[in-house]
């Protein structure tokens, strides 16, 4: 792990929230800074590697996989679209650091290795960033306990906190989320959205006619999971 | 096109009030112009309401250029795919902020009543009696028993489903079935009763859950939660789905979209407004309109800013304004604060269909002789539900896990989130900024307002009282949250031309007519003289029904006399 990823891990860790700083900076009220306007480009091979990613997180089973309803199409338009260009950016960075990440542990290109290593790769990437994410929800719920006993010496975490900001810079200048888990958003996002996920994986009924506020699962339709649109931004 | 330049009557605007008066008015045989700034949409005409959620681009957020343009509504949360089309394109129509303001417009026929939240809450009179009993603002110069007539009457007509409950601070209405509360908030209301004896039920909205015989161009709710898109069978109350149909109906209302009034014109002989002025934003011509009665329902700050820009010999100071309390005391519902917990109980328990409502927990605070550290108070409006596919995100599953996972409902997510009283505060204001205009030519809104003193305490109790009660429940993970806000995102502005006993001190008199010019009326928010808790809306249309039999008894003694 180099500076950067160290800081990076560091930061994302220590963030608190995870919604990208577009959108924080939204959601405090500020006026955004329109982007360049340059049109993202895609080379061939990064396209190969989303949609390879891509199928790793939601694979063909019984049922349909990522790249079977058009998630590579999906990321590339909301890539396009809907990420602000410093968003494009660190998306573009993050794959560069995976491609890096694969070639110092592998010694070769994350698409030249075996099917089984690729898995195995993105796996370890996505539970690392997992059990970190698991780690800092621990923290913060210890933090929150502490915070309300009065006598507990607090001091020391507050001056570790305020170095580390220190050290990272500014709420805007966070370095955004693992390549891995905007993957795992986008995938999540574009499959569950889609009328496979959202009719086979999950049940779906436009028009439910009805409303029953409190039923066993096995009757509430099929049980499972009903599908929602969700204005849910990570 | 050759268009009347005379009328009865003109309503300005076609939101929530403006669909109101104009069916009031025709239905009692005035010849109505009703003025709207933005384009027609007729009952029906909502482009992704039957949309699929797969037919949303972008898994339906909003895009980076979505998000630029409408920067203000982004703040709400309420920007995607399905609704975009509802809300201002910020950089068309923006607005000063000398402190940050949040507000959310939609320009159209209709206005705000097709995105609206639909609650709808009677005030009592612990409500109209707080700024006398506080010595705080000005007296409301009306009490409960005068407005309950004009409540029952605009429920009776809207359709809002509810559940009585006897409570004093919050007067049980004229109720359609009410929905149901699902498992867990059963349990925080059981918690809730036993352990705080506080109130939690189910919301009151503006749903149809039966059919309403004088209206029957709109059908009972099918459950989808899609309210925001604009509801194709009518189950929620809209200008578009109610009031304007019935004004229609009556052959009494010209309705013209694309009509920006920037001027109301003062007769100095008459002492009366005699018309407005109007820029037409396709032709960009301007035009003159005429009327006996005119009234304001262009929604809070429209009003005032054409109140302000109607400066004569007799009204300097913006039209109305002997006080110089035309656009003071802005106030909101302060919101974005209270707690979230999780629980892992219930697991073999769901609901079916998509209730388009939560639980409610009137107000409770400073009621029967209790005395916190601030006045007035605060309600909650919260739900549980089951967390679906985000809940995986950040957990474990990855391959072929996630989709099982996904299947299964997750475990309960439950929130509690504050709507609290913002008090009238003179220095709360909002004036015209010369120094801008916006491409019509007309000087912009500047805003300078913010939560103050009572407000901050009160956010204190909203954040820890729910915590305290999702604890009492037994709930896990017990969250609080606070966001920062600017004043306006709770969407419910209010005050800038409050109503008062006395010329002095208010803009408008107890029958939301203009101190000095009695043929406008202003009965959009605008005419609070306190903000309470509860959803305003519902108090908005029963003031101005009663605005409206007021204005036209008036003229019928006049051509009597």
């Amino acid at each position: 792990m180099n500076r950067r990823e160290l800081l990076q891990r560091v930061a994302w860790l220590m963030g608190g929230t995870v919604a990208t700083p577009a959108v924080l900076a939204v959601l405090n009220g500020c006026s955004r800074t329109p982007g360049t306007g340059a049109p993202l480009v895609l080379d061939e091979a990064q396209r190969a590697l989303i949609a390879e990613v891509a199928e790793i997180i939601i694979p063909r089973t019984d049922t349909p996989g990522a790249q079977d309803v058009g998630v590579p199409r999906f990321i590339a338009a909301m890539l396009q679209d809907a990420f602000s260009s410093e968003e494009q950016q660190s998306f573009i960075s993050g794959l560069q650091d995976f491609e890096m990440a694969a070639q110092r542990a592998h010694g070769k290109l994350f698409l030249q290795l075996s099917q089984s290593q690729r898995v195995a790769f993105a796996r370890k990437l996505h539970d690392d960033i997992v059990a970190e994410a698991k780690a800092r929800l621990k923290l913060q719920r210890g933090w929150r306990k502490l915070e309300g006993q009065s006598a507990v010496p607090v001091g020391e975490l507050r001056a570790v906190k305020k170095r580390l900001r220190a050290m990272l810079g500014s709420q805007a200048q966070r370095p955004a989320r693992p390549f891995i888990l905007t993957m795992k958003e986008l995938t999540l996002l574009g499959y569950f959205t889609s009328e496979v996920g959202a009719t086979q994986i999950l049940q779906y009924l436009p028009v439910p006619g009805r409303q029953q506020g409190c039923i066993p699962l096995r009757e509430a339709g099929n049980g499972k999971t009903w599908a929602l649109e969700t204005s849910y931004r990570f | 096109m050759a268009q009347d330049t005379f009328y009865d009557a003109i309503v300005v605007g076609t939101g929530i009030t403006g669909g109101w008066a104009a069916k009031e008015l025709t239905e009692k045989g005035l010849k109505t112009l009703v003025l709207d700034r933005g384009r027609d949409v007729k009952h029906g005409d909502y482009p992704t309401a039957t949309k699929d959620l797969w037919e949303l681009p972008y898994g339906g957020r909003a895009t980076d250029e979505d998000l630029q343009r409408q920067a203000v509504t982004a703040r709400s949360g309420h920007l995607t795919q399905a609704s975009k089309h509802w809300f201002v394109d910020d950089t068309e129509h923006p607005y000063t902020e000398i402190q940050r303001f949040d507000w959310i417009r939609g320009y159209h026929v209709g206005g705000r009543s097709i995105m609206w939240g639909r609650h709808c809450y009677r005030w009592s009179d612990i409500d109209f009696g707080a700024n006398a009993q506080d010595g705080i603002g000005v007296d409301w110069p009306v009490r409960y028993a005068e407005i309950a007539p004009w409540y029952d009457y605009v429920e009776s007509f809207i359709g809002v489903s509810g559940r009585a409950e006897g409570l004093p601070q919050l007067p049980d209405g004229k109720f359609l079935p009410p929905m149901e509360l699902n498992c867990v908030e059963t349990h925080l209301q059981q918690t809730m009763a036993d352990k705080f004896q506080r109130k939690l039920t189910i919301g009151r909205v503006a749903h149809l859950t039966a059919p309403l015989a004088h209206s029957p161009q709109r059908g009972t709710c099918q459950y989808r939660n899609l309210c925001i898109r604009g509801c194709p069978y009518g189950a929620y109350f809209s200008s578009n789905s109610s009031t304007l149909p019935a004004a229609e109906a009556t052959g009494n209302m010209t309705l013209r979209p694309n009509s920006i009034v920037y001027e109301l014109i003062y007769d100095d002989k008459q002492r009366r407004a005699t018309g407005v002025r109007v820029i037409d934003t396709k032709t960009n011509e301007h035009l003159e309109f005429n009327a006996k009665v005119i009234f304001l329902c262009a929604s809070t700050f429209a009003s005032t800013h054409i109140m302000l820009n109607s400066v004569s010999p007799r009204f300097p100071n913006g039209f109305g304004n002997d006080s110089g309390e035309l656009g003071c005391n802005i106030m909101d519902n302060h919101l974005h604060v209270g707690a979230t917990a999780v629980e892992e109980g219930f697991q073999d328990r769901y609901y079916f269909g998509n209730r388009p409502n939560d639980a409610y927990v009137p107000r409770y605070r400073n009621l029967g002789g209790e005395k916190r550290d601030y006045v007035r108070g605060f309600g909650y409006q919260g739900n549980a539900s089951r967390l679906g596919w985000p809940r995986l995100l950040l957990d474990s599953p990855f391959g072929a896990a996630v989709k099982t996972e996904a299947a299964k409902p997750g475990p309960w997510y439950v929130k509690l989130d504050g709507f609290g009283e913002i008090l009238p505060n003179h220095a709360n204001r909002v004036t015209l900024d010369q120094t801008r205009k916006d491409k019509w030519g007309l000087p912009l809104l500047a805003f300078d307002a913010q939560l103050r003193e009572n407000e901050l305490k009160m956010r204190k109790d909203m954040a820890d009282d729910a915590a305290e009660m999702l604890e009492a429940a037994g709930f896990s993970d017990v969250r609080t949250f606070d966001r920062e806000i600017g004043v306006g995102l709770g969407i419910h502005e209010m005050g800038t031309a409050r109503m008062g006993k006395d010329p002095k001190t208010s803009v408008l008199n107890k029958w939301n007519q203009v101190h000095a010019c009695p043929n406008v009326y202003v009965t959009d928010g605008s005419f609070m003289a306190s903000s309470a808790c509860q959803n305003p809306s519902l108090t908005y249309m029963a003031f101005t029904a009663r605005a409206v039999d007021h204005a036209v008894a008036a003229l019928k003694k006049m051509s009597v006399e």
